[in-house]
C-alpha cells in the first residue's frame, strides 16, 4: 500500500511540473460552455433571438406604407425588429455584410390601390444567407397584412373617402359634408374598441416539455445544462492523457526497469489507475468549481454530482486502461484515443443536444459515459438520485476493470 | 531559384509525411465528413419545418363559433389534428374552452391556452402561432364589420373577410434561386474549422518533434538557411491546408451538390485563411515543447474561433456583441467570405476586405512566427 502510494505521489508531482497541457484542458470546456451559454441564453428582453435588423424600403412614400413604418415603431416591435430605411441598393448591402436579415419593400401606389380596396402586394426579400430570420420577418408581414386588410374593410367607406381627399385638390373636398362621415366612423371606432381593447382574442402562450411542464430558461440553467457535458468530454482527455503514461512506461523500458524493484506488477496497474482516478476527481471539482462561481452554475445535491463524477471518472480510468492493455504503443494511442473520444462526445450529447438528434443517434449514445453523465446530472439538477446511471457507470466500469487488470498484468510481465 | 526548390522540395516532403500518417485521412477527411453529414442534417432539420404544420385542438365550445374559427385558422400549411382531451404526445396545442362561443357572443375577452412543445420545430411552430393571430384578426374584422348586431345570428349570415393584402417573398436579385441547403452551410463551416484544427495540430506537432529530434538542425547542413527552413515549413503547412480544403470541397460537391458560388474565389479564400493558419501552426510548434500542450492548444483556439466565426451555427442568431467580438476570430472573416461568394453571387470587389484582413493576419502571424521560429530548444 504505501509503494502504491509512493508511485502515486511521484506521479501526481511529475504530472504538476509540467501543468500547462492540463490547464488547457482545464480551459477548453469553460471557454466552449461560456461561448454557447452567451450565445444561446435568451435575451433580457423576453424574446429568444436579438432584434431583426430589417430595411424598409418606401416607394409608396403615402398615408399607408408611413402608418406601416409607423407600426414597427411601437415598443413591441422594437424589441423584436430594428428597423431602417434605405433603398434597395442599400438594402441589398446591408443584407450582404449580414447587418439585414430582410428587405420589406412598399410599392409604389401602394396607398392609393389600397385604399380603393385593390388587391396590393408588400415584398418581402429575404436574406440568403440566414436560416431563421428571415422567415420570422415573412411571417410577421403576413400577419400585417391580414391586419391591413382587417383595417381597410372594416372602414371601406372611410377609405374611400380619404381616397378621394388624397386625389383632389383642396379647394375641390366638401368639407362641410364631412361632419356626419366622422360622426359615421366614430361609431366603428368605438364599436372596434370593443373587440380590439382588451382583445376579444388572444392567445395565452405555454412552452412545456414533454410532461407538460413549464420551461424557462435563465443564463444560469443554460450553463447547467452545458457545463457536465463539456465536463466529461474534456475529463476523458485528461484521464487518457495521464493513462496514457503506461504505455510510455512500456515503450521507454521505464516499466521493466520498476518491475525489478520489490514493486508488483498489481502495485503498479493500480497506481495507475488510482492516479487517473484521482487526477479526474480533482479536475472535475476545478470544473465545479470554476462553474459554481464564473456561471453560477446549479448542480443539485453536490454529494450526489460528486458521487456522480467519481463513478464516471471510474469508468474512464478502467476504459483507458483495458485500451491502453490493448494497443500497442502511443502512437496508437494517440490516434485512436482522441476519435473515440469524439464519438463518445458526439453521440453522448457533450456536443450536441440529444433531444434534437436523430434517434439512430440517440440509440447509440446510450453505449457512451458521456449520456450516463450527462443524464445524471440532470436528474441531480433536479434533486434526485441518479441511481440508474449510476448502476449504468459502475457496473460498467467493473467490467471493464475486470478486463483491463489481467490484460495490463500479462503486457506488464512480457 | 535553386533556394526556391530547395523550399519546395522539403514543403513536399513534409506534406508527404503527413499523408503517410495513417491517421490523416481519418483526421482530415473522415472526421470532418462525419461532422458536415450531422450538422448537414441537423440544419435541414432545424431550418426546414415540417410541409404542414400540425396543431392538436380540443374543441370543447359548446356553441358553433368554435368550429368557424378553426376554419380561419385552416391552411396548407397548417394541419389540424382533433382530441378530446389534452393528449401527452402533441407539438403544438389549441385548447377552445367550453364558453369560447358563449363569451364572444357576449362580446366578453378571452386568452385561449395554445401550448408549444420546446423541442418541436420552432419554425412550424412559428407558423402556427402566425396562423392563429391571423385567424384571430379575420374574426375580430369580421366582428368590426359586422358592427353591434346580435352576434348568435352572425353565423348565418355576415360579411366575409377578403385578403388585399398580400406579401410575396423572394431573395435578391442575382443570388440564390432556391433555399440554400443544411450542407451549403455546413461544408464550409466544417472546412474552415478542421483547416484550423489540423493545420494547428499536424504542422504544429510536426515542427516541434523536427525540433527536439534535431531534424531541423540537421536540415541546416544543407544550404539551406533558417529563413528557407522556416518558408519551407510554413509552405509545408500551408499546402496541408490547401488539400484537405480541396478533398473537403470535392467530397461536398460529389456527395452534397456543394455550390460555393465563385469557385475560384472562394479557393482563394480558403488559400489565404489557410496560410494565416499555417503560420500560427509553425508559431504554436516553435513555442510549445509537449504534444499535448499543442493538441490542447489547437482544441481550444480552433474550437473558440470557429464558435465565435459562425462555423456552428448561424451567425445571424448571434447576439449583436459577441457577433462583433466574432470579428478577432479569422474563421470569421472567411466564412463571411464564403458566404457572400455562395449565397450573393459576390465577386473579388465584395470579399477584398476579407481577403485583405486574412492576407494582413497571414503577414502579422508569418512575423510572429518566423521570429519563434527555432531550431533548436
Amino acid at each position: 500500500m504505501r509503494r502504491l502510494g509512493l508511485i502515486l505521489w511521484n506521479d501526481v508531482r511529475r504530472h504538476l511540473r509540467a501543468p500547462l497541457a492540463i490547464i488547457i484542458y482545464i480551459l477548453i470546456p469553460i471557454a466552449m460552455t461560456g461561448l454557447i451559454g452567451l450565445i444561446f441564453t435568451p435575451e433580457k428582453t423576453g424574446g429568444e433571438l436579438p432584434p431583426i435588423p430589417v430595411v424598409l424600403v418606401d416607394h409608396d412614400k403615402n398615408l399607408a406604407s408611413r402608418l406601416l413604418m409607423g407600426a414597427f415603431d411601437a415598443d413591441q416591435m422594437k424589441k423584436m425588429f430594428q428597423v431602417t430605411a434605405a433603398d434597395e441598393a442599400e438594402g441589398r448591402r446591408r443584407m450582404a455584410k449580414g447587418k439585414a436579415s430582410a428587405m420589406v419593400v412598399i410599392p409604389e401606389r401602394f396607398t392609393l390601390d389600397f385604399l380603393e380596396l385593390k388587391p396590393v402586394a408588400l415584398e418581402v426579400v429575404k436574406n440568403p444567407a440566414q436560416q431563421f430570420l428571415p422567415d420570422v420577418v415573412e411571417e410577421f408581414m403576413a400577419t400585417m397584412a391580414v391586419m391591413l386588410s382587417a383595417a381597410v374593410q372594416a372602414f371601406e367607406p372611410e377609405a374611400r373617402g380619404i381616397r378621394a381627399l388624397l386625389g383632389a385638390p383642396v379647394e375641390a373636398v366638401p368639407w362641410e359634408t364631412l361632419g356626419p362621415e366622422f360622426g359615421k366612423a366614430q361609431r366603428k371606432v368605438v364599436a372596434a374598441r370593443a373587440y380590439l381593447n382588451p382583445l376579444l382574442l388572444r392567445l395565452a402562450e405555454e412552452k412545456t416539455k414533454a410532461a407538460g411542464a413549464k420551461t424557462s430558461l435563465s443564463r444560469s440553467d443554460i450553463f447547467s445544462i452545458i457545463l457536465p457535458g463539456m465536463a466529461i468530454m474534456f475529463l476523458l482527455f485528461i484521464v487518457q492523457t495521464v493513462m496514457r503514461d503506461m504505455i510510455a512506461e512500456r515503450e521507454d523500458g521505464k516499466l521493466r526497469r520498476m518491475l525489478t524493484t520489490p514493486l508488483r506488477p498489481g502495485e503498479l496497474i493500480g497506481a495507475r489507475l488510482l492516479g487517473g482516478w484521482l487526477m479526474g476527481v480533482v479536475i472535475l471539482l476545478i470544473m465545479a468549481g470554476f462553474g459554481t462561481l464564473v456561471f453560477r452554475v446549479r448542480w443539485g445535491p453536490f454529494g450526489y454530482f460528486l458521487l456522480l463524477g467519481a463513478v464516471a471518472t471510474f469508468w474512464t480510468a478502467a476504459f483507458f486502461a483495458l485500451m491502453n492493455a490493448l494497443i500497442r504503443n502511443r502512437n496508437q494511442a494517440g490516434s485512436l484515443s482522441a476519435p473515440i473520444i469524439l464519438a463518445f462526445s458526439i453521440f453522448g450529447g457533450s456536443m450536441l443536444n440529444p433531444e434534437a438528434m436523430p434517434q439512430a443517434f440517440r440509440t447509440v449514445g446510450v453505449l457512451t459515459p458521456n449520456r450516463w453523465f450527462i443524464d445524471g446530472a440532470a436528474l441531480v439538477r433536479d434533486g434526485r438520485f441518479p441511481a440508474f446511471p449510476l448502476l449504468v457507470l459502475a457496473a460498467s466500469g467493473l467490467v471493464l476493470l475486470a478486463l483491463a487488470v489481467p490484460a495490463l498484468r500479462r503486457r506488464a510481465t512480457v | 531559384m535553386r533556394s526556391v526548390k530547395r523550399i519546395l522540395h522539403i514543403a513536399l516532403n513534409d506534406l508527404k509525411l503527413m499523408v503517410k500518417d495513417k491517421a490523416f485521412f481519418f483526421w482530415t477527411l473522415a472526421f470532418p465528413v462525419f461532422f458536415i453529414v450531422i450538422f448537414g442534417l441537423l440544419y435541414k432539420e432545424g431550418d426546414k419545418a415540417p410541409a404542414v404544420a400540425e396543431l392538436t385542438v380540443v374543441n370543447r365550445d359548446q356553441g358553433r363559433w368554435g368550429a368557424y374559427f378553426l376554419d380561419k385558422v385552416k391552411s396548407p400549411g397548417v394541419g389540424l389534428k382533433m382530441a378530446d382531451a389534452e393528449p401527452a404526445a402533441y407539438s403544438r396545442l389549441l385548447i377552445l374552452p367550453e364558453d369560447f362561443s358563449a363569451k364572444i357572443e357576449a362580446r366578453k375577452d378571452q386568452a385561449l391556452a395554445f401550448k408549444k412543445r420546446e423541442d418541436a420545430s420552432s419554425s412550424a411552430a412559428a407558423r402556427v402561432e402566425t396562423r392563429l393571430y391571423q385567424a384571430i384578426a379575420r374574426v375580430l374584422s369580421e366582428l368590426v364589420l359586422y358592427g353591434d348586431g346580435d352576434l348568435s345570428k352572425f353565423l348565418d349570415g355576415h360579411p366575409e373577410f377578403r385578403d388585399l393584402v398580400l406579401v410575396k417573398s423572394r431573395f435578391p436579385e442575382k443570388t440564390v434561386t432556391v433555399v440554400p441547403s443544411g450542407f451549403d452551410h455546413s461544408i464550409p463551416g466544417a472546412t474552415v474549422q478542421f483547416i484550423m484544427m489540423m493545420v494547428m495540430i499536424y504542422g504544429g506537432i510536426t515542427v516541434m518533434e523536427d525540433r527536439k529530434k534535431g531534424v531541423l538542425g540537421r536540415m541546416l547542413f544543407s544550404p539551406l538557411s533558417t529563413a528557407g527552413l522556416f518558408q519551407a515549413k510554413l509552405l509545408g503547412r500551408w499546402l496541408m491546408g490547401l488539400l484537405q480544403a480541396a478533398m473537403l470541397f470535392v467530397v461536398g460537391r460529389v456527395f452534397f451538390h456543394l455550390d460555393l458560388g465563385d469557385v475560384p474565389l472562394s479557393l482563394l479564400v480558403i488559400a489565404v485563411f489557410a496560410l494565416a493558419m499555417a503560420a500560427l501552426s509553425v508559431f504554436i510548434g516553435s513555442v510549445c515543447a509537449k504534444e499535448d500542450m499543442i493538441i490542447g492548444l489547437s482544441v481550444l483556439l480552433a474550437n473558440m474561433f470557429a464558435g465565435l466565426g459562425g462555423c456552428w451555427w448561424p451567425i445571424e442568431i448571434v447576439p449583436p456583441a459577441v457577433r462583433t467580438a466574432g470579428m478577432v476570430s479569422p474563421a470569421y472573416w472567411a466564412m463571411d467570405a464564403l458566404h457572400r461568394l455562395r449565397f450573393f453571387q459576390g465577386d473579388f470587389a465584395a470579399i477584398a476586405v476579407n481577403l485583405g484582413v486574412l492576407l494582413t493576419l497571414s503577414i502579422v502571424l508569418a512575423i510572429v512566427a518566423g521570429k519563434a521560429f527555432k531550431i533548436r530548444d
